[in-house]
């Protein structure tokens, strides 16, 4: 019955049911060890407030990670690419229709190199 | 309905592998960084024992935190972790659903290479609802990992299956198809060297995927304490472990499936449960000399990366070298047609 359900692309294939069926067996298996671990714990001592390594919780809003810090990361390691193309992006439509015809065109130029 | 009875049964079989393989794995490692570093180290089966210590313990639930989906993560992490193996042939025991008759293949390596990222998903979700802030800037750091590893893990993965559908192999993406026709054996010379670049970064992706040094900025113990892990304890914690354990296996089979997918028994004339059980012991053979290379001796050897730096390094340096191995691969590809560029 699964085996009607696959997908094949003639380059690979792919059956979703199956993948939901597994994924909640493994689920379950998941879930019973979890369920032998100990499910009573200490709230006493502080021992819910969250580990700071021992400095008292700043309030939430200084230590919150704002949407623009989240990849900050990422940002910074490729802040010389952003250096070099945030210029190009002057908001005027027809710069950015220019560059458009710019990239078709080498792309153009590559295709038709490469046959 | 047998037929889906025994899937069933490959299924639960394949996940009591995946615990079984991944910790003992993980006790392997940690023998080999305890001999490079002129220490005894724990015992093989200390990773059981870990496992066993941690579902005794206090499971705490911080204040701040979101209950649900706390208490969730670590097990859709484990869940998600294993499914990678349902897809993965172990030796010559196939993917799960393979071997029975009338049975399609039920995903390919593009699947695979998507369902990798869910465990980490699964990771970040649990340690932005931790709500600490040690917990949040690691699940924002797991986050940045994973757009730096995926890349270059694309192109190894999509160049050596372009080389296969060049030679003329359907299904160049099938995991069955990697098996039977190992790569080294389509590629030409210059195929070869691509292919060693290419494995040159599937080797640097692993200890990415598996948040271990160098790449283990979102857990950081000495910067976040344990980062996206800083809140979790006992059985979550436990779960968390096991799902990276079979992480381990799952990314070890995926390098052994894309760069040494040869068995033992056609060379020793066996066949049936015996060639099974002789190739499946080679299969971990190989993934032990594989979590050698990209775990354990990388491990001992570096030091952390910073987050900024690990993004370099991956989007820089190791795509360059895929994208160079790509580029050969293609070469020798249209070489092998008769074109030219």
């Amino acid at each position: 019955m699964i085996e009607s359900f696959t997908l094949t692309t003639g380059f690979g294939a792919w059956n979703a049911l199956f993948w939901v069926i597994a994924f909640v067996i493994a689920f379950i298996i998941g879930w019973l060890i979890w369920l032998r671990g100990e499910k009573v714990y200490d709230t006493s001592k502080g021992s819910t407030a969250p580990f700071l390594s021992g400095i008292a919780e700043p309030d939430k809003k200084e230590v919150h990670i704002r949407a623009g810090n989240l990849y900050w990361g990422y940002n910074d390691a490729l802040s010389g690419y952003y250096k070099f193309v945030k210029p190009f992006h002057t908001g005027n439509l027809s710069d950015y229709f220019l560059a458009y015809l710019l990239v078709t065109a080498i792309v153009l130029i590559v295709v038709v190199v490469l046959k | 309905m047998s037929s889906f009875l025994i899937t069933l049964a490959g299924v639960v079989l394949v996940t009591i592998f995946g615990i079984v393989a991944g910790l003992f794995l993980m006790g392997v490692d940690r023998i080999f960084a305890a001999r490079m570093q002129m220490r005894q180290g724990p015992p093989l089966i200390q990773p059981f024992i870990d496992i066993r210590k941690l579902l005794c313990k206090d499971s705490v639930v911080p204040e701040n935190a979101v209950p649900t989906l706390f208490n969730a993560a670590p097990i859709v992490a484990f869940a998600s972790a294993v499914t990678v193996l349902f897809y993965l042939p172990l030796g010559s025991i196939l993917p799960v659903g393979t071997p029975l008759p009338m049975v399609g293949e039920y995903g390919d390596l593009i699947l695979i290479m998507y369902l990798l990222t869910v465990p980490a998903l699964a990771m970040v979700a649990g340690g932005f609802a931790s709500g600490s802030p040690y917990a949040s800037v690691g699940a924002q750091r797991e986050m940045v990992t994973m757009i730096a590893y995926e890349f270059p893990l694309a192109i190894a993965i999509i160049a050596i299956a372009w080389r296969l559908a060049v030679a003329g192999i359907a299904m160049p993406f099938s995991v069955n198809t990697l098996a039977a026709n190992p790569i080294w054996t389509v590629a030409g010379p210059l195929g070869i060297i691509g292919c060693i670049l290419l494995l040159i970064v599937l080797i640097w992706v692993t200890p990415a995927e598996l948040s271990r040094v160098p790449c283990d900025t979102p857990e950081a113990e000495t910067e976040l304490c344990g980062g996206l892990l800083v809140e979790y304890s006992g059985r979550n914690l436990a779960l968390f472990s096991l799902s990276m354990a079979a992480k381990l296996v799952a990314m070890a089979g995926l390098s052994v499936l894309l760069f040494l997918p040869w068995n033992l028994s056609p060379l020793i004339g066996l066949t049936g449960i015996g060639a099974a059980g002789v190739d499946l012991v080679f299969f971990l053979l190989k993934v032990i000399v594989v979590m050698f290379f990209s775990v354990s001796l990388v491990r001992v050897i570096m030091a952390r990366f910073r987050i900024n730096t690990l993004v370099s390094i991956y989007w820089g340096w190791l795509t360059t070298i895929g994208l160079i191995g790509m580029l050969l691969i293609i070469l020798d590809g249209t070489i092998s047609i008769g074109g030219c560029l």
